[in-house]
């Protein structure tokens, strides 16, 4: 069982889990009593003006419960709503604004080059409530704004961007969460000051202004905006507070961010450049945004998300077996799986129960040269679903992979249904009120689309997609490689064992056997700026039988070679263009390359395995202009004395 | 009266601490002989961290143990009293709480804050299970397995983290922090400040924030 790591969640059980006495709960209100009592004696803004946050859920009593029985296809599904892009008070500056109460922060790069930002929006990370499907009650949430899922970013290349991202989280908590955020934009082209380093977290009542210029990569080469080549179009962002960004990202704190250009302006009209693709957003151009959750109904109606390893619910865009009206023309989709852990096998299941059609445009926000289409019949070789267990026709999404697909209804009567399936079963506890199409199991249903005839007040349907979507920038060449072990099973020596706890490292091949622990203060890896590498991602020692969705901040790669156990395959179609996460079953292995440009500072390469890189399995590396004096301060992780003998 | 509300709030358990049920309350004895409960004596609303030794380890214990007598010189003024060092025996057969003491003494770690701890060999099993284990018998009994890596944990704010052992001071430093008693706004306000020159003086030496 590759694939689904049930018990793939060490850290975090540990940190929350534990049934809950009665005379604790009572505990719980009266720390709630009392809170007026243990106030410090200078209030927090919020407290000051008196801010009421969301009552604080009754932890679960019986957390190992499965999820209460709800009916499909009851809620509708909607994309979440847009951000309100607005004036900020006070401006958003260079330095950051301390005195405002601005969380500490190196100055923003290229701020004389791009400022003032053309669009500003402010999310408030704050406790919230949120019903997941009309028969549950309202789930206690940490969302931007109070929203689950967050608000949209909808941005243009060339308009530069900051969000204020404000902390008003409980000052104490009851939950799971931790009430420190910095939030990474995943993966924008932006300063390390910008980009969420794990380690720069923020407490309650501050708040950190992120510059996004929203450019293309290729600042220094292109001038002007960049390399239009470079373009990226569905990006997202979330908490990413090193140790707890599972739990965090859990309660809510995630959102997505599109960026739209001439060639995919945001509309259907036949503007310059434009591919005309799918484009309306919440109308003909979606997100689906993936989790999945468990939940246990408590005292006051409440229906809880409860802090688990893998859910039991299947959520897409906040609701649970949601259902759309589609017309009978093209929509866009775009895939991005939240996590916090599981890997998705999403397949089209048409009426008479065949694996319907999905064209691949983008590959995690990058447009494809050339679309793929994928299904179980002509097109099953281009289908990611390669290793067991194999799933034909399906796109495999791992945590924070990005695909997006054009779904075309034109062929389906009015009044047919299709559906979005994925390989795990869920628990429903209801039948469908629609018979399902031969062979589909409820519990596997994500989402059912109901096709009818388009009104004529409806976008009419864009023209067939491009068979030539970009060109990819050439590859440049290899000023450096270098090699990144995600292991779990040290590879000790014969005659010794290795020391615990065995959890996810990152290791380079010089270091010890563990590899290192997520070093907030050492770079384990320093790149001169400008430059191009060539890396070696592996997953092929010891004996790690775990699935690593491994994420590079700031730079999109592309995949040169692909090995399975050391042996060279194929380079699977969807995994030929930009990507900025490059999935790793057991025993594989990827050599990438990529470009460092335009900034410098502190990176991350992790598992975006939520569990796994809160376990550490993660490390910084550096863009430098000074690159002796970052290797420097590189360090051997470890020491050999980590294989004990026998 | 303001110091008093302080340390009240200190050393109250996080309602949602798992308690007794994940720490157990076991009885250990410590190098001086004294009876402890696990849980009420030694986790309840404090702020930890954990090793693994024996007395006999003359290798990775060792040094661990030096590194953790450093990052203890920093941290003098909250030892024993918001922040304890437990150095847990996994040969609790073989270590008595004499044995610990010599090793504190040798070591010169016999310190406030930081105790030395041997017990029933069932119990410390237990223990070491539930604060390292990953639910693998065969990972997580193997006694050879207890170095390198250091458990932090605070019952006030039920948060857990880990150290590595063989890394920097600032590396172990850092992780303790991460897991410090919630502080008060104005407390953070002047963190805060503190934080930004220091990094704009990090800057400036380095061109980009780079060791703060």
């Amino acid at each position: 069982m590759p694939k689904n790591e049930a018990n793939d969640r060490p850290e975090i059980e540990e940190k929350t889990e534990g049934t809950i006495s009665r005379r604790t709960v009572l505990k719980i209100g009266a720390a709630a009593g009392a809170a007026g009592v243990l106030a410090p004696s200078v209030l927090d803004p919020k407290e000051a003006l008196g801010f009421q946050a969301v009552t604080e859920p009754v932890l679960c009593v019986q957390p190992s419960g499965a999820s209460p029985p709800h009916h499909p296809f009851v809620d509708e599904f909607t994309a979440p709503i847009p951000a309100d892009d607005h004036p900020l008070s006070p401006q958003p500056q260079q330095f950051a604004n301390i005195g405002a109460g601005e969380a500490a922060r190196a100055p923003h790069q290229r701020w004389a080059q791009f400022a003032p930002a053309h669009f500003t929006y402010e999310l408030e990370a704050r406790a919230g409530l949120h019903q997941f499907h009309s028969d549950y009650g309202q789930s206690y949430i940490w969302g931007f704004n109070g929203q689950y899922p967050a608000p949209t970013c909808l941005n243009k290349y060339g308009k530069s961007t900051v969000v204020r991202f404000r902390n008003s989280l409980p000052t104490t908590t009851t939950t799971f969460g931790r009430n420190e955020i910095t939030v990474h934009l995943h993966n924008g082209h932006h300063g390390s000051e910008s980009d969420g380093f794990a380690g720069d977290f923020f407490g309650t009542g501050f708040f950190k202004d992120n510059f996004y210029p929203v450019i293309y990569a290729g600042l220094d080469a292109f001038g002007g905006n960049g390399d239009p080549r470079e373009g990226q179009r569905t990006q997202w962002f979330h908490d990413h507070r090193a140790e707890f960004t599972l739990n965090n990202n859990v309660l809510g704190l995630n959102g997505i961010f599109f960026i739209y250009d001439e060639k995919d302006p945001g509309h259907e009209n036949p503007s310059a450049g434009s591919l005309q693709l799918p484009g309306y957003y919440g109308v003909t151009d979606f997100p689906v945004i993936l989790v999945d959750h468990r939940f246990c109904p408590t005292s006051g109606g409440r229906t809880e998300i409860v802090n688990a390893a893998g859910g039991d619910k299947f959520i897409v865009n906040g609701k649970i077996q949601p259902k759309l009206t589609v017309r009978r023309r093209k929509y866009r989709f775009r895939f991005l799986n939240t996590g916090p852990t599981q890997t998705y096998d999403i397949s089209l299941i048409k009426p008479d129960g065949s694996v319907g059609t999905m064209v691949v445009v983008a590959t995690d926000g990058n447009l494809l040269q050339n679309p793929l289409p994928v299904d179980a019949g002509a097109n099953a070789g281009n289908s990611n679903s390669i290793t067991a267990p194999i799933v034909p026709g399906a796109i495999r999404v791992s945590v924070a992979e990005r695909y997006d697909v054009v779904i075309d209804f034109t062929e389906f009567a009015a009044g047919s249904k299709l559906y979005l399936k994925e390989n795990r079963t869920m628990v429903v506890g209801n039948p469908s009120p629609d018979p399902l199409p031969p062979g589909l199991n409820i519990g596997n249903v994500l989402l059912q689309f109901n096709v009818v005839n388009r009104e004529p007040w409806f976008p009419k349907d864009t023209p067939p997609i491009p068979a030539t979507l970009t060109e990819y920038p050439p590859l440049t060449a290899i000023d450096n490689t270098w090699e990144w072990q995600f292991v779990r099973d040290p590879a000790c020596p014969a005659g010794t064992t290795p020391v615990p706890p065995r959890l996810f490292r990152v290791r380079r091949p010089f270091d010890g056997p563990l590899g290192c622990v997520f070093d907030a203060e050492h770079p384990a890896h320093c790149i001169l700026k400008g430059t191009t590498e060539q890396w070696l991602i592996n997953n092929n020692v010891g004996g790690s039988a775990w699935v690593h969705p491994v994420h590079i901040h700031f730079e999109e790669f592309r995949t040169e070679k692909r090995f399975v156990n050391g042996v060279e395959v194929p380079v699977w179609p969807l995994m030929s263009g930009r990507k900025d996460v490059t999935r790793m079953e057991a025993g594989e292995g990827a050599l990438i390359r990529m470009q460092f440009r335009d900034y410098v500072g502190r990176y991350l390469i992790h598992c975006h395995n939520m569990a796994h890189e809160d376990a550490f399995m993660m490390v910084r590396w550096d863009i430098t202009d000074d690159l002796a004096a970052c290797l420097a301060i590189q360090q051997v992780c470890n020491d050999v004395q980590q294989c004990v003998p026998n | 009266m303001e110091r008093r509300k302080l340390l009240s709030r200190i050393f109250e358990p996080h309602p949602a601490s798992p308690g007794v049920a994940r720490y157990t309350n076991a009885v250990l004895r410590t190098q001086n002989d004294k009876e402890v409960r696990f849980y009420d004596d030694l986790i309840r609303g404090r702020q930890v961290m954990v090793q693994f030794m024996y007395a006999e380890c003359r290798g990775a214990c060792s040094l661990t143990t030096q590194r953790m007598k450093r990052v203890y010189s920093q941290l003098k003024d909250r030892m024993g009293k918001d922040l304890f060092f437990y150095s847990i025996t996994i040969k609790p057969e073989d270590d008595t709480p004499a044995a610990m003491k010599h090793y504190a003494e040798m070591n010169n770690v016999d310190l406030p804050g930081w105790v030395f701890l041997t017990g029933d060999p069932e119990d410390i099993k237990t223990i070491r299970f539930r604060l390292f284990g990953m639910g693998h018998p065969g990972f997580d009994l193997d006694d050879a397995m207890h170095a390198g890596m250091l458990r932090i944990l605070n019952d006030n704010r039920n948060s857990w983290g880990m150290a590595q052992a063989f890394a920097s001071d600032k590396h172990i430093l850092k992780r303790i922090s991460w897991h410090d008693p919630q502080k008060s706004y104005a407390e953070r306000v002047i963190d805060n400040r503190s934080l930004q020159v220091a990094i704009m003086k990090d800057v400036k030496k380095y061109g980009y924030r780079r060791d703060v």
